[in-house]
């Protein structure tokens, strides 16, 4: 599988998924387009395109819990961060990502 | 100098830019990616990550401070502190 036509296809899935969550794709072009590239690899090589930040645990009830788009088993989290993670997507109203810092659950304040 | 040791993956980009923050500020560090790490040394490296907190990379341990995430000026103060 081309990995350019698969990225298209992720992209195009993807889009649906998050949209209905108030997500959208980062308009950081450059890091979408590496992250789709990267979730491209990881799928050949683990048949899922798991998140490129985060652990593969070899647990599966785990690891399903980071198949991208993760947003729905992290949600409150991410509402939080108005970001993903890995930062392929970002809240419908953010327009400057590198605004939105990585910050650990631990620390991440829920009002 | 503090001893700096980062935990991240091969296909992470916040990763990348974690190690250019040390490389380019010229601050020797330890680096293991996670994703090509031995089974023993990844299950050791979720412990860490389990203990601390932290759900994904980059882990960047600068002395006896912990920073989970691509944080820079976390990095420069735990540097200088």
């Amino acid at each position: 599988m081309e990995t350019e036509s698969r990225k298209k296809a992720l992209e195009y899935f993807f889009d649906k998924v998050v949209g209905p969550l108030g997500f959208k794709f980062t308009p950081d072009a450059e890091l979408r387009d590496f992250l789709l590239e990267q979730e491209v690899t990881l799928e050949k090589k683990h048949g899922i395109p798991f998140c490129p930040c985060q652990p593969l645990r070899h647990d599966r009830a785990r690891d399903m819990q980071i198949v991208c788009p993760c947003i729905p088993f992290h949600r409150e989290y991410f509402d939080s961060m108005k970001r993903c993670w890995c930062g392929l997507f970002v809240h419908n109203d953010v327009t400057d990502p590198d605004s939105l810092p990585q910050v650990p659950a631990k620390d991440v304040r829920r009002d | 100098m503090k001893q700096v040791t980062l935990y991240t993956l091969s296909t992470c980009p916040w990763c990348r830019k974690a190690k250019k923050f040390f490389t380019d500020n010229k601050i020797p560090f330890t680096d293991i990616d996670y994703d090509l790490a031995d089974e023993a040394t990844q299950g050791k490296i979720l412990k860490e990550l389990d203990a601390n907190g932290a759900t994904g990379f980059p882990y960047a341990k600068i002395g006896n401070q912990v920073i989970v995430g691509y944080q820079p000026k976390r990095y420069a103060t735990a540097l200088k502190s």
